[in-house]
């Protein structure tokens, strides 16, 4: 919509086809978390491997002579295995799926800068760099990582270091739902239809504003949806030189919104959703 | 204009079958990764993907509610992805296996030659301070001993000194093993991706890791072991040591990158140099690997002492014409792998 930069931590994305979709990228906070999440399932996978080679390594203690042998191995392997988790586990998985199992938790994804799915050898090449993005406490498991913290802070993207040199970015890829329209729940009554002007009418991102609105105000708590509505309603009531439609803000909002669809909002008011107005994202 | 809401709802009960259309081709796609969409599929995906980005466009300019665009925009970016997901930002072709081993195995090499600047100077960071911690161990008791605990030079030397025993089993080989591939691959990749502060941090590791290496052999040496410890590294240490510096080097180049980007902006100059230099990398933890496996079932072994060296000496050879010839005969020295 808006063709100057939006106050968000939206990033565009012209394809070939000239067409500019939006990616949301991911911030700090909930990168951390999957970070986290991802070490939990490696490191657990890690921990019940190494049980299980204690527990062969234990029963071989009783057959005769190989005990020394096979504890010996299971520690090498258990050693690939450490190595693996540090260093395989991330680069496998972003480069097999483009997330990690964690990030996948989080609804994460890694893609390249351009939009386009992130190929094997930059997947490889961002997580080796997490060595780079753990400085200065290099053996903290990267929790601490101060360059990477400030690397994000600094870039648009909230790239750390890995991701400026693989060419990458973190983005949330959600998908949503084709929606149902926002309906009048209760119906105008006669004193509100009356009262309303016979033409409203909103620009686009008035339009967008209410119905985001609508669409929230469930979630809102009484309080703050009255405060949000009070602040516009008021100023479209004199716009319109209508006298007030309705003592509750937020019901104005509903039905200048509904009144601007036209004859939709008499067609609304016969078949209420079963969600009415309160329908949510 | 003013966007009328009767047509938006017009738009979309006419489009609204495509788009789902579309939706289920991508759920589809997620779900038979790797095989592929059935050639029905196939055959409708591109057209659909284009009237989706029409639509879009549509929706944009007709300023249609913000749902519906989210909903589109969504739409467009998972087909957008699938589209081109092949490409995978590395301009992926079709090969057969053995042609993309054949290619990696080339391409190694070439990119070493590439940057070869920055390999000499990871080859002096590394070997001048080997040379002088051996020395240094050599000539002076307690050299060694300032640069590496002394807990962990004793045991060297009651190891080499105790020659190659046959006491030492397959199990023990296969630790060792896997010390190794966590130890020196984890060290060679730390060695480079620290290069992006200026190559600073590979610099550093270079030195460290040669100083060290070096105390240690003049300190086993200077204790009388020198005999046995040359005959325990000869064999992995072309690869072994090969692989550190070649690391410290790809580090050092891609620090460099930053330093003096010439014609492009820094940023760019590092995306695209790092993209190169990890054909550099990805080599150097493949010779580790193989190093590890080297050191931990080769050189632990009992075999003479002269096989060993001979052995040792052919493999270094071997290290050498590898990353000098290999390759060099396609003229491509100077094109990047992609």
């Amino acid at each position: 919509m808006a063709t100057s930069a939006p106050l968000d931590t939206d990033v565009a994305i012209e394809t070939a086809e000239h067409i500019v979709f939006r990616y949301r990228v991911a911030g700090p906070a909930r990168r951390l978390l999957a970070y986290a999440l991802d070490l939990v399932f490696c490191y657990g996978a890690f921990a019940i491997v190494a049980e299980l080679l204690v527990a062969v390594s234990l029963g071989a203690e009783r057959a005769a002579g190989v005990a020394e042998q096979v504890s010996a191995a299971s520690v090498g392997i258990v050693l690939v295995m450490l190595f693996a988790a540090q260093w395989v586990y991330f680069a496998a998985f972003e480069g097999w799926r483009g997330r990690t199992p964690g990030k996948a938790v989080f609804g994460l994804a890694v893609v390249s800068t351009t939009g386009r799915p992130v190929g094997p050898r930059a997947a490889v090449l961002r997580n080796v760099l997490r060595a780079a993005d753990a400085l200065p406490l290099a053996y903290t498991a990267g929790l601490a990582s101060v360059a990477a913290l400030l690397s994000m802070t600094m870039t648009k993207r909230f790239q750390r270091l890995g991701d400026l040199v693989a060419g990458t970015m973190v983005v949330v890829p959600d998908r949503a739902l084709p929606m149902a329209p926002v309906v009048l729940w209760p119906p105008a009554q006669p004193g509100e239809a009356e009262a309303l002007p016979e033409e409203v009418r909103l620009d686009a991102e008035e339009r967008q504003a209410i119905e985001m609105f609508l669409r929230r105000r469930a979630r809102l708590g009484r309080a703050r949806e009255l405060e949000l509505a009070a602040m516009i309603a008021p100023m479209l009531g004199a716009r319109f030189g209508s006298r007030a439609v309705s003592d509750d803000p937020a019901r104005a909002l509903a039905l200048y919104y509904h009144r601007d669809a036209g004859g939709e909002a008499r067609q609304d008011a016969r078949n209420p959703g079963p969600a009415a107005d309160r329908t949510a994202t | 204009m003013t966007p009328s809401k009767a047509s938006e709802v017009a738009f979309v009960e006419a489009r609204q079958r495509e788009w789902g259309e579309l939706d289920d081709t991508i759920r589809a796609a997620g779900k038979r990764r790797g095989k592929g969409l059935p050639p029905a599929a196939l055959s409708r995906f591109s057209p659909l993907y284009r009237d989706v980005c029409a639509d879009l466009s549509r929706a944009q300019a007709a300023g249609f509610s913000g749902t519906l665009i989210d909903y589109l925009q969504g739409l467009t970016a998972s087909a957008h992805a699938l589209l081109y997901a092949d490409a995978g930002g590395d301009g992926g072709r079709v090969r057969s296996a053995g042609a993309a081993i054949r290619a990696a195995i080339e391409a190694f090499p070439r990119a070493v030659r590439r940057h070869k600047v920055a390999m000499a100077v990871a080859f002096v960071l590394f070997f001048m301070p080997f040379v002088g911690g051996l020395l240094g161990a050599l000539a002076s008791h307690t050299f060694a001993a300032r640069v590496v605990p002394e807990a962990q030079l004793r045991p060297m030397v009651e190891a080499y000194a105790h020659g190659f025993g046959t006491d030492r089993g397959a199990g023990a080989d296969a630790e060792m093993a896997g010390y190794y591939v966590d130890n020196n691959v984890g060290i060679a990749l730390r060695c480079f991706a620290t290069g992006i502060a200026l190559g600073l941090g590979s610099a550093f590791y270079l030195v460290e890791n040669g100083l060290i290496t070096g105390a240690i052999v003049g300190y086993v040496t200077a204790h009388g072991a020198g005999g046995n410890i040359l005959t325990f590294i000869v064999g992995h240490s072309s690869l072994e040591l090969g692989a550190i510096v070649l690391a410290g080097g790809a580090g050092l180049s891609l620090g460099w990158s930053i330093v003096s980007p010439g014609a492009r902006t820094r940023l760019e100059s590092l995306q695209a140099n790092a993209r190169d230099v990890s054909t550099v990398v990805f080599g150097a933890a493949a010779m580790l690997v193989v190093a590890a496996a080297v050191e931990g079932f080769w050189s632990a072994s009992d075999l003479p002492a002269a096989v060993k060296r001979v052995v040792g000496g052919l493999l270094f050879l071997v290290v050498v014409a590898y990353l000098t010839l290999a390759g060099r005969d396609r003229a491509r020295d100077g094109a990047p792998w992609t």
